[in-house]
C-alpha cells in the first residue's frame, strides 16, 4: 500500500488542528471557571488580525504571536466588561461581539493593510524534530509541523494539569459549578472567571495568528471561516475534558483532510455532507451523552 | 397601558436611541481614524437609505427578513429559551418554501404562495424544535443546539443547490426560478415593497396578541418567568418548550420564504448574510416588544440600505462599517441596561442599610 497519501492526511489533519486546539483549550478553561463564550470565533479573527498586523508591522513573527493574543485577549475583555462586570447576558454579549469582530476587521483590512496589498506577513516554517522526524509515515506527519503545532499539543496536557492538579484549577471548577459555595470558601469567583477568560481570549488569539502566520501570511475577510463554532463544538463533543476536546479537534481536522482530498481519494459523497459533520457528529454525541456528562451547572449564569 | 408602563416604555426607548447615539459616534470616530470624513459618510449613507421613494422601499425590504425572525427570537426569549439558530431555520424555511413553489402543484396565487410559506414556517418550526426536544427531554442547553444546527441546515441547502437543483449556466449557485405565480407581488409603485411587508406586520400584531392575550402566551411567560413554579402548578412545561421553540422557528422560517417569493424569485447560495444572528441583536433592541423590533428591524435595514451608499461616497471603505455600528448599538445598550442595574441595586442596599440604622436607633 502506498504510504504517501494516508501521511498526507494526517499530517494536514494535525496542521489543521492547531488552530482549533488553541481555541478549545481557551474555551475549555473559561467554561469551567462558568463563562461560555459564543464569540469564540470572533476572538479567532481579532488575533488573525491583530496578529498579521503585528508581524507586518515589525518584521517578527514572535511580535506577531503577541499580537494576536492580544487581540483575542481584547475581546474578552468586552466580553468580560459586558457580563462579568456589568451581569449582561453571556449569549447575547458573544452573538454581538460575534458580529461587531467580523465588521471591525472587514473595515479595517481597506484601513490597516490596504498599503501592504501584496505583501505578505512572514510566516512560519515547519520544524522538523531531529531524529523523530526520520521515522517512516509518522515521522513525517508528526514531526515535521511548525513550532506552534508542537505547541498547541502541549497546550492539552497543560490544561489537564490545570484543571486537575492544582488548587487554582480546582478553585475553577468550584467557580464553574458552584459559585455560591465557592465564594462562602473564600474563592475570589469573579476574579477567576477573569483570568479563565482572559487566558480563553489570548488563546483563541494565537489559534487565529496560527491561521494567518502559519498559513499564507494575509489576512483576508472572515478567514476564520466558522473555526471557532468548530473548537466550540469540539468542547462539547469532548466532554468538557482536554484530551476529549484534543480528540474531538482532531476527528473533525480528520474529515477536514480527507474533504479537501475528496477527489483524489476517489470519494463520491458530497462535500457539504463532510463540511456539516463536525455539528452533527456534535449533536448526536450531546444526545447520546446525556445523564453521564454535563456542562459546568453555572455556565453562561451571571451568579 | 398603565402610566407605569408608559414610563418604562419610554425609559426603554430613551436607552436604545441612547445607544444608538453612541455607536453612530463610534463609527464616526472609526471612519475619520480612516481617513473619511463622516458628515460626508453618514449624508451618503442618509441619501441611500431615505433619499428617495425607491431608497425607502429598499430600507423596508431589507428590514423584513430581519424582522420575521427576530419576533420569533422575542417569543422564545419570553419562555426563557435562547434560539439564537434562527439563520439555519431562515435557510431551511427558504430550501422547504422554493421545493413547494418548484415541484408542487402550479396553484394560483394567492393559494400556491400560501402554500409554499406554510411550508417555510412548518420546515422552520420543525428545524427548531429539534432543540427544543432535546431541551425539554433530555435537559440539553438549547443554546449548543441551536447554533450547531446552523451550520447543518446551511450546508444541506447548499449541498441542494449545488446538487440537484442546481440551474444550469448561473453565475453563482442558485435553483431555477419558481414560477411568476408563486412570487409576492408588489403593492407600493416605484418601489420593490413586495406583499411579504403585510405577512411580516401580520406577523409583528400576532406575536404581541400571543404574548400577551393568550393562555399560550401565559404559560410560556410562566415557564421563562419561573421553571419549577410552572411545573408545579402543572403546566405541561416540556411541551411548553418545545411548542416555544417551534414557533420561533416558524417566524424565520417565514423570513426565508418571503425572501425567496418577494425578493430573489429563488433559492441562491448564502442568500442570508447573518440575518437570523442579526435578529439576536434586534429582538434585544426592540426590548421583545413587538413595536420596538419593528423600530429595530427598520433601523438595521437602514443601515444595511445605506452602506451601500457609504462605499459611493467615500471611496475606499467597505461597507462593513453597518454591522459595527449594529452591533455597537446593542453592545452600549447591554452596558447601559446593565450599568442601570447595578446603580439600582446599590440604592436599594443603601437604602436598606439607612433604614436598618434607623430601626436601631428607634
Amino acid at each position: 500500500m502506498d504510504l504517501a497519501i494516508p501521511t498526507l492526511l494526517v499530517a494536514s489533519a494535525i496542521a489543521f488542528a492547531a488552530p482549533l486546539i488553541f481555541a478549545a483549550m481557551g474555551e475549555l478553561i473559561s467554561e469551567k471557571a462558568g463563562v461560555i463564550n459564543i464569540q469564540l470565533d470572533g476572538m479567532m479573527l481579532a488575533g488573525a488580525f491583530t496578529g498579521t498586523w503585528a508581524a507586518l508591522a515589525s518584521g517578527s513573527l514572535l511580535v506577531g504571536f503577541v499580537g494576536a493574543a492580544a487581540g483575542g485577549a481584547a475581546v474578552a475583555a468586552i466580553h468580560g466588561t459586558l457580563c462579568l462586570g456589568l451581569k449582561a447576558d453571556q449569549v447575547v454579549s458573544g452573538v454581538v461581539l460575534n458580529i461587531l469582530i467580523l465588521g471591525l476587521t472587514t473595515f479595517g483590512i481597506g484601513a490597516v493593510f490596504a498599503s501592504d496589498m501584496g505583501n505578505a506577513a512572514p510566516t512560519l516554517k515547519p520544524l522538523p524534530i531531529p531524529l523523530l522526524s526520520d521515522i517512516p509515515v509518522i515521522g513525517r506527519a508528526l514531526f515535521t509541523q511548525t513550532p506552534t503545532v508542537y505547541l498547541a499539543l502541549l497546550t492539552v496536557p497543560a490544561v489537564w494539569w490545570l484543571i486537575n492538579r492544582t488548587t487554582v484549577g480546582l478553585a475553577l471548577q468550584a467557580a464553574g459549578e458552584a459559585p455560591g459555595s465557592a465564594r462562602s470558601m473564600g474563592i475570589r469567583v469573579g476574579r477567576l472567571r477573569w483570568a479563565a477568560l482572559i487566558a480563553c481570549g489570548a488563546l483563541a488569539g494565537i489559534g487565529g495568528g496560527q491561521l494567518v502566520l502559519a498559513g499564507l501570511g494575509t489576512f483576508t475577510q472572515n478567514v476564520t471561516a466558522g473555526r471557532g463554532f468548530i473548537a466550540l463544538a469540539a468542547v462539547v463533543f469532548g466532554r468538557w475534558r482536554p484530551v476529549g476536546a484534543l480528540v474531538a479537534v482532531l476527528l473533525f481536522t480528520t474529515v477536514e483532510a480527507v474533504q479537501v482530498r475528496a477527489q483524489v481519494l476517489g470519494i463520491e459523497l458530497p462535500y457539504q455532507f463532510l463540511v456539516m459533520a463536525p455539528y452533527v457528529a456534535t449533536l448526536v454525541a450531546l444526545t447520546l451523552f446525556t445523564g453521564r456528562s454535563r456542562p459546568p451547572r453555572a455556565l453562561g449564569s451571571n451568579d | 397601558m398603565t402610566a407605569s408602563g408608559l414610563a418604562g416604555a419610554a425609559r426603554g426607548l430613551a436607552f436604545s436611541a441612547g445607544a444608538l447615539l453612541l455607536a453612530l459616534a463610534t463609527a464616526g470616530l472609526l471612519l475619520a481614524a480612516a481617513g473619511q470624513d463622516p458628515v460626508v459618510s453618514f449624508q451618503g449613507m442618509v441619501e441611500t437609505a431615505f433619499g428617495s421613494t425607491y431608497a425607502i422601499g429598499n430600507t423596508i425590504m431589507k428590514a423584513l427578513p430581519r424582522l420575521l425572525p427576530a419576533l420569533g427570537i422575542a417569543l422564545a426569549l419570553r419562555a426563557g429559551l435562547w434560539n439564537i439558530g434562527a439563520e439555519g431555520q431562515i435557510y431551511v424555511g427558504a430550501a422547504a418554501c422554493t421545493a413547494v413553489a418548484l415541484f408542487g402543484p402550479l396553484l394560483p396565487f394567492p393559494l400556491g404562495a400560501g402554500l409554499a410559506l406554510v411550508a417555510a414556517m412548518a420546515a422552520g418550526a420543525a428545524w427548531a424544535a429539534v432543540p427544543g426536544v432535546l431541551r425539554a427531554y433530555r435537559g440539553i442547553s438549547e443554546v449548543i443546539t441551536t447554533l450547531m444546527l446552523v451550520y447543518v441546515a446551511i450546508q444541506l441547502t447548499n449541498w441542494l443547490i449545488e446538487g440537484p437543483w442546481l440551474v444550469e449556466n448561473s453565475t453563482w449557485p442558485a435553483t431555477p426560478m419558481v414560477p411568476e405565480a408563486f412570487r409576492l407581488p408588489r403593492i407600493w409603485p416605484g418601489t420593490l415593497v413586495n406583499a411579504g411587508v403585510v405577512v411580516a406586520l401580520f406577523a409583528a400584531v400576532l406575536t404581541g396578541l400571543i404574548v400577551t392575550r393568550t393562555t399560550f402566551g401565559l404559560w410560556i411567560r410562566a415557564v421563562g418567568g419561573n421553571e419549577r413554579a410552572s411545573a408545579v402548578i402543572g403546566l405541561p412545561r416540556r411541551r411548553l418548550i418545545v411548542a416555544a421553540l417551534a414557533a420561533s422557528g416558524a417566524f424565520a422560517g417565514l423570513a426565508g420564504g418571503v425572501e425567496v417569493l418577494g425578493i430573489r424569485g429563488r433559492l441562491l447560495e448564502g442568500f442570508s448574510p447573518g440575518y437570523g444572528f442579526e435578529a439576536i441583536a434586534i429582538a434585544l433592541l426592540g426590548r421583545l416588544n413587538p413595536a420596538g423590533i419593528v423600530a429595530a428591524a427598520l433601523l438595521f435595514g437602514a443601515l444595511d440600505a445605506g452602506a451601500a451608499g457609504l462605499q459611493v461616497a467615500s471611496a475606499g471603505i467597505s461597507s462593513a462599517i453597518a454591522p459595527v455600528i449594529q452591533a455597537l448599538a446593542v453592545a452600549y445598550l447591554l452596558a447601559g441596561l446593565g450599568g442601570a442595574r447595578l446603580i439600582a441595586r446599590r440604592r436599594e442596599a443603601r437604602s436598606a442599610l439607612a433604614r436598618a440604622g434607623a430601626g436601631d436607633r428607634g
